[in-house]
C-alpha cells in the first residue's frame, strides 16, 4: 500500500470533489428562489445545521495553521480551541433564537437584513455589508490559495502531474467550489458541509489515535519532552505568554457569535426548538475535529526536539510531514480529503454571504431595494466573486503579498469586534441604538486597520484584535446609553420580549 | 433587572479596558511574547515564566476573572428578562464559580511549576495544562446543559412559542390584507 501512497491520497481527494459536484447538481433542483439560495428556505434539520455550523467554524487554518501554531508557540494556541465550548454557548444564548425569529418576521435572508431590521437603519446595514465583503475577499483569497498549495503538493508527488503549476491548481480547486456553490447555493453548501463535517470528525479521531502511538509513552511522553526543553511552551500560556493566550480566549470565545458565516447558519433551521440539540451536536463535532490540531502539533514539536524527525522548514508543514511520516496512506487520504473539506466548507459559506451582501444588501442600503431577479444575479456574482478572490490570491502570491496582509486584517478578530456588539448584544438589549452600532463598527474597523497597517506591536503580546473588541464593546454600550432610546417597531418589540 | 445587567456588563468591560491600559503601562520585561528557540528555526520558546509574570501576573489574573464574569452576564442577557429567575441566577452563579475554580487551579498550578520546576501529569498533560485543556472545555458545559436541558424553561417556553406563532399569524394576516 505504501508504494501507492500518493495515488491513494489523490484518489481520496478526487472522490471527495466528485461528491461535491454531484451534490451541487442535486441541490440545483431544490433551489428555486433567492431565499433557497441564501438561507435554504429556513427548512434545514438539526443534524444538517449542526454539522454545517461546526465545519464552517474550522477552516483550513484549523487543519494546517493550527498544528503549525502548536509546533511554533506550544500551548498558547490551545486557547483558540478550548474556548469553543464557551463560544458556541454564547452564540446560542445571544443570537440563535432571535436571529431566527427576526428572519421569519421580516423575511430576512442575510445578516445585514437582520441588523437593518433591528436598528431600523440602512447605515448599519451598509456598514455590516461592506465589512462582510472586505472580510470575504481576504478569507476567500487565503482559503483558495491554501487549497491550491495543498493540491499542488499532492499532485506533484505523482508521475502524471509532477510539473503541475499553482495556477492550474487554483483553476481546478476554484472550479469545483464555484460549481457546487453556483448550482446549488447554500443548499449544496450545507449538504456538502454534512459530509465535510463527518470527514473532519473521523480524521480528528484517527489522527489522535495515531499521534498517541508515535511515542511509547503516548501523549505524556511527548508533553514531557517539550516541557523538559522549555517549560513555558508546555504550560498553560505557552511561548506566546499570558496576554496573547487570554486575548485569543476573548476574541475566539466571544467572537464566534460575531462571525457572519456562522450566525447566518442560525437562520436556516426549520424549528427554533431544534437549537437545543444543534448546540451540543455542533460542539461535539468541533471538539472531535479539533483533536487533530492539538495532537499533530504536540507530537511534531516533541518529535523534532527529540530528534525523531528533522526540524520543519516551516511550522505550517507540521500536518503534511506528520501525515507522510507517521500515518498509513489510507488515513493520509482521509485527512487530506478532510483538509479540502475544511477549506471548502468555510469558503462556500463566505461565498454565500459575500454574494448576499453584494446583490442584496448594498443595493438595498443605497437604493432602498435589492436588484431584480436575485437568484440569477446571485449565481453570476458567486462566479465573479470566486474568480476575483482566486485572481487576488494569485496576484498576492506572485506579485505583492501586502494586499493579503491588508485584507487579512479583516479576519476573525475584525468580524468579532465589529459584529459581536451590534448583533449579539443588540438582539438582547432594547436600549441599543443605531448610533451606538455605527460607532462600534467604525471604531473596530479603524483600530484593526491602523494596528495592522502601522505594524504596531503592543506590550506583553496583547492582540490588536483584543483592543479593538474591548473598545468596540465600550463604545457600543456607552454611546447607546447616552443616546435616545429607540422606538422599536411592534413586531421587533414583540420579538425582543420573547 | 435588564437595565442593571447591561450596567454590570458595561462596568465589567470598562474594568477590563482599564486593566489592559495598566498592562500596557507596566514595566516591560524582555521576551514577554516569546523568543526564537535556540536550536530550531520556526519554534518559539517562552523562557523565564516567572519574569514574564512579575509585573502583570495579578492584572492578567484579574482580567480573566472579569472575562469569566462577562461570559456569564452575557449568557444571562440572552435569557428573556421575565425568565431571569432566582433559580437562573443561582445556576449562573454556580457556573461562574466553577469557571473561576478551573482558572484558579490552572493559574496556581502554573505558579507552583514556576516555583518548583516539577509537575504531575493528568491524561497526558502537565496538571496546570490539563486544567486548561480539559477544564476550560468543561467549564462551559453548565451553560450548554442550561441551554439544552433548560430550553423550555428559560430560553423558549411553550408560552413563548405560542406568542411567536401568534405574531407570525398576525403578520401573515396583515400581508394578506
Amino acid at each position: 500500500m505504501e508504494a501507492y501512497r500518493q495515488e491513494i491520497i489523490v484518489g481520496a481527494v478526487v472522490i471527495y470533489m466528485i461528491f461535491c459536484v454531484l451534490t451541487g447538481l442535486w441541490a440545483m433542483k431544490r433551489t428555486k428562489n433567492s431565499s433557497d439560495f441564501f438561507i435554504a428556505g429556513r427548512g434545514l434539520g438539526p443534524i444538517v445545521v449542526s454539522l454545517a455550523l461546526f465545519s464552517s467554524t474550522l477552516s483550513g487554518f484549523g487543519f494546517v495553521g493550527g498544528p503549525g501554531l502548536v509546533y511554533s508557540i506550544g500551548v498558547s494556541s490551545f486557547w483558540m480551541i478550548v474556548i469553543s465550548s464557551t463560544g458556541y454557548a454564547l452564540g446560542f444564548f445571544l443570537v440563535a433564537k432571535r436571529i431566527r425569529m427576526i428572519a421569519d418576521v421580516r423575511n430576512c435572508i442575510s445578516l445585514p437584513d437582520i441588523v437593518a431590521a433591528r436598528y431600523n437603519s440602512e447605515a448599519v446595514r451598509f456598514l455590516i455589508a461592506v465589512t462582510i465583503v472586505l472580510g470575504v475577499m481576504g478569507y476567500l483569497a487565503t482559503q483558495i490559495l491554501a487549497m491550491s498549495v495543498v493540491m499542488q503538493a499532492i499532485l506533484s508527488g505523482t508521475d502524471t502531474f509532477a510539473n503541475i503549476g499553482l495556477v492550474a491548481c487554483v483553476v481546478i480547486s476554484s472550479a469545483v467550489l464555484i460549481f457546487y456553490c453556483v448550482t446549488g447555493g447554500i443548499i449544496a453548501s450545507v449538504y456538502t458541509d454534512v459530509v465535510q463535517g463527518a470527514i473532519m470528525m473521523i480524521a480528528g479521531i484517527l489522527i489522535l489515535l495515531t499521534a498517541m502511538s508515535v511515542f511509547d509513552g503516548g501523549m505524556q511522553e511527548a508533553t514531557s519532552i517539550i516541557l523538559a526543553d522549555d517549560g513555558e511552551a508546555m504550560m498553560p500560556f505557552g511561548a506566546a505568554g499570558i496576554m496573547a493566550s487570554l486575548g485569543w480566549f476573548f476574541v475566539f470565545g466571544l467572537g464566534l457569535a460575531g462571525q457572519p458565516h456562522l450566525v447566518t447558519k442560525m437562520m436556516m433551521n426549520k424549528k427554533i426548538s431544534d437549537n437545543r440539540t444543534i448546540l451540543p451536536m455542533s460542539l461535539f463535532g468541533y471538539v472531535m475535529a479539533a483533536l487533530l490540531w492539538v495532537s499533530i502539533g504536540v507530537i511534531m514539536r516533541a518529535a523534532v526536539i527529540d530528534g525523531v524527525i528533522e526540524p520543519l522548514a516551516l511550522p505550517d508543514d507540521a500536518a503534511s510531514v506528520f501525515l507522510s511520516v507517521f500515518t498509513n496512506p489510507l488515513l493520509a487520504g482521509i485527512v487530506f480529503a478532510g483538509l479540502f473539506a475544511a477549506i471548502m466548507s468555510t469558503s462556500d459559506a463566505f461565498l454565500n454571504i459575500g454574494t448576499a451582501a453584494i446583490i442584496h444588501d448594498i443595493p438595498k442600503a443605497i437604493r432602498g431595494h435589492s436588484i431584480k431577479n436575485e437568484l440569477f444575479w446571485a449565481r453570476i456574482i458567486t462566479v465573479l466573486l470566486a474568480i476575483v478572490a482566486a485572481s487576488f490570491a494569485l496576484y498576492s502570491h506572485f506579485q505583492d503579498a501586502t494586499l493579503v496582509a491588508i485584507l487579512g486584517a479583516f479576519g476573525w478578530a475584525t468580524f468579532a469586534a465589529s459584529i459581536f456588539p451590534v448583533l449579539a448584544i443588540g438582539l438582547n438589549w432594547k436600549g441599543a441604538t443605531a448610533l451606538g452600532a455605527i460607532t462600534a463598527i467604525v471604531a473596530a474597523l479603524l483600530i484593526n486597520f491602523i494596528i495592522q497597517l502601522a505594524g504596531i506591536v503592543l506590550p506583553y503580546g496583547i492582540l490588536g484584535g483584543l483592543i479593538s473588541f474591548v473598545v468596540s464593546l465600550v463604545l457600543f454600550i456607552g454611546v447607546s446609553l447616552v443616546t435616545k432610546k429607540p422606538k422599536l417597531g411592534a413586531d421587533m418589540e414583540a420579538v425582543m420580549n420573547i | 433587572m435588564q437595565s442593571k445587567l447591561i450596567y454590570v456588563i458595561f462596568t465589567t468591560v470598562l474594568l477590563m479596558a482599564g486593566i489592559l491600559v495598566a498592562i500596557c503601562l507596566a514595566d516591560s520585561v524582555p521576551n514577554t511574547a516569546g523568543m526564537a528557540h535556540a536550536d530550531f528555526a520556526g519554534m518559539q520558546a517562552g523562557g523565564d515564566g516567572a519574569a514574564r509574570l512579575e509585573h502583570i501576573g495579578g492584572l492578567a489574573f484579574a482580567f480573566q476573572c472579569l472575562l469569566l464574569l462577562l461570559i456569564v452576564c452575557l449568557s444571562a442577557l440572552g435569557v428573556a428578562e421575565q425568565r431571569r429567575s432566582t433559580e437562573l441566577w443561582l445556576y449562573m452563579g454556580g457556573t461562574l464559580l466553577f469557571s473561576l475554580f478551573v482558572w484558579w487551579n490552572m493559574y496556581s498550578g502554573h505558579q507552583a511549576f514556576l516555583e518548583t520546576g516539577t509537575t504531575d501529569y493528568f491524561l497526558g498533560f502537565p496538571v496546570a495544562t490539563a486544567w486548561q485543556v480539559y477544564g476550560t472545555w468543561l467549564g462551559a458545559i453548565p451553560l450548554i446543559l442550561l441551554y439544552s436541558l433548560g430550553f423550555r424553561k428559560f430560553i423558549f417556553t411553550a408560552e413563548d412559542e405560542q406568542k411567536y406563532e401568534q405574531l407570525l399569524a398576525e403578520i401573515a394576516d396583515k400581508t394578506e390584507r
